[in-house]
């Protein structure tokens, strides 16, 4: 693999294409490999740049495959084991993955939509049930499902405070993260607005403009590479737990709102891997916002259902704990590149590179967004 | 923001809503309650879906009290509420209510209908008529 991605800020002052270029080549120079190598394209379907445009900004001379995967911050992991299968099947050899985005300076995904709209809704997208009363934005969305997780289970703030803590601390670290110089107390926290009770501006994450971008090849190819071997041991994607329509609004329908497709995501990926939570070393978790890990630690099996604040405040989560998670910062401290730099730290765990090391670290949890669908994977070392 | 409500699928709810009747859909094949509506039923295919009027009646599941304004139509403070059906546990609806007001999970929730625009919908309020069992889980 290879990995590549911007800088990381709130005013880039490049086109969305610039940055996806600007990565996919850090990506290809990373892998020690030609432009030209790369025959495949695989993109979020939600990236205002295609397969052509990218390809068309590489110089590239021929491209023979390409997709998309639909879900946003749900998609990444599962891009990834699109690009697996493509290579796999024989109908690509290398294969470029990207996420790029001006998600502060351009289309700002926190602000909601509907502003130019008469009437909402319609058309498949049920939002004339949620919209008009003023339920606009995904952060709403997690303030009442983790109050719901709350209600049932006794969860607490305090520990999505030291989610928040815990991925600045990991950014304070890493000098590419967009809050990397910037110190966070629990005092801090706490003297946040509350945004959509109980969740406070801390528990948001970033608004970014960057790029990740991701090469995917054969094992054979990437042991030639420039780089220390690191193995998609196995992706997975889930829709479960009670299917919903739409983007994201209908999740709200869910018989069960602290069941998330995280955990059938993690059913799945533990069988192909052949390891359950206790053969992994580290773990970057989709972060867009704080309750999300509480409800991952719980789905991924580091802890039971309902003890995911205990096991939050338990220490778990740091350097040296059990499972240290999202040690470039993740989408709360880094940046928020929709998940794809969760995979580009993922790979530097696995190759020892991280700012935030986890020693001997042999195997790193990647997940991608939820709470609609979800998507995971296993990176390891060299098999 | 008022709802778009000629959408071939979601439509007969809205126009019940304007008769201040709260509807769902149920299947004449399966007899299983449909929510959010569609045009063959879910469970078991079949076409026969037909509207039905519920209590206008529910319990909270949920709530966030809004304080960061993100749309002018929706000046902040707001309470946005997630409440079950009384009937249909499984049948969910959002709410709004200006300000913010001392919740408890489980608390008894009525729809009332509000004009948007010139449009109906179905909003649901504190039912105050009645005492609630607050603080318990409401029936899942």
């Amino acid at each position: 693999m290879g990995i590549g991605s911007t800088d990381f800020s709130k005013a880039s002052g490049r086109s969305v294409l610039t940055l996806a270029t600007s990565a996919a080549r850090a990506a290809i120079s990373d892998a020690g490999l030609q432009i030209d190598d790369v025959d495949a394209v695989i993109r979020c379907e939600n990236d205002i740049v295609g397969h052509n445009d990218i390809a068309h900004a590489l110089g590239l001379r021929e491209l023979s495959y390409w997709g998309s995967t639909p879900g946003g911050g749900a998609a990444p992991s599962g891009m990834i084991g699109q690009a697996v299968a493509a290579v796999t099947a024989g109908l690509a050899t290398t294969v470029l993955v990207y996420r790029s985005l001006n998600g502060r300076s351009g289309e700002r995904y926190g602000q909601g939509a509907g502003h130019e709209a008469r009437a909402i809704g319609g058309f498949g997208s049920y939002d004339e049930f949620f919209m008009p009363y003023g339920l606009l934005t995904p952060g709403q969305v997690w303030a009442l499902i983790f109050r719901r997780h709350m209600i049932e289970f006794g969860s607490t703030t305090e520990s999505l405070r030291e989610i928040a803590l815990t991925c600045r601390r990991r950014a304070n670290a890493n000098p590419r993260a967009q809050l990397g110089h910037k110190l966070m107390t629990a005092e801090d926290y706490d003297n946040e607005p509350i945004i959509s009770d109980p969740l406070r501006k801390f528990d948001f994450c970033l608004e970014t403009d960057g790029a990740s971008a991701v090469i995917v090849t054969s094992a054979e190819r990437a042991r030639d590479g420039a780089q220390p071997m690191c193995t998609i041991t196995a992706t997975a994607q889930s829709a479960s737990h009670g299917m919903q329509p739409a983007v994201m609004f209908p999740v709200l329908m869910r018989g069960s709102l602290v069941e998330q497709p995280s955990a059938g995501v993690a059913d799945l990926l533990y069988r192909r891997a052949g390891i359950g939570p206790d053969g992994i070393d580290v773990a970057q978790f989709y972060d867009c916002f704080t309750p999300t890990v509480l409800m991952q630690l719980e789905d991924y099996g580091f802890c039971t259902k309902g003890e995911g604040s205990d096991f939050a405040m338990s220490g778990a989560l740091e350097l040296g704990g059990s499972i240290p998670i999202n040690t470039a910062g993740g989408n709360l401290s880094e940046g928020y590149i929709h998940g794809m730099s969760h995979i580009v730290e993922g790979v530097r765990q696995i190759r020892g590179s991280s700012t935030s090391q986890v020693d001997g670290a042999k195997t790193c949890l990647v997940t991608s967004g939820l709470p609609v669908v979800s998507s995971a994977l296993i990176l390891s070392g060299s098999a | 923001m008022i709802p778009f409500v000629d959408d071939v699928d979601t439509k007969p709810f809205f126009d019940a809503a304007r008769d201040h009747r709260l509807v769902v859909q149920r299947c004449g094949s399966c007899a299983q309650i449909a929510h959010l509506p569609l045009g063959l039923c879910p469970h078991c295919g079949s076409g026969d879906l037909s509207w039905e009027t519920v209590r206008p009646a529910g319990v909270l599941h949920t709530w966030t009290v809004v304080v960061r304004q993100v749309h002018q139509d929706y000046p902040t403070p707001y309470t946005i509420v997630l409440v079950d059906h009384i009937d249909h546990p499984s049948v969910r609806f959002i709410g709004h209510i200006a300000g913010e007001r001392s919740l408890a999970p489980g608390q008894l929730m009525r729809a009332e209908f509000i004009d948007r625009g010139g449009v109906v919908m179905p909003n649901w309020c504190v039912d105050t008529s009645t005492r609630s069992d607050s603080g318990e889980d409401p029936p899942s």
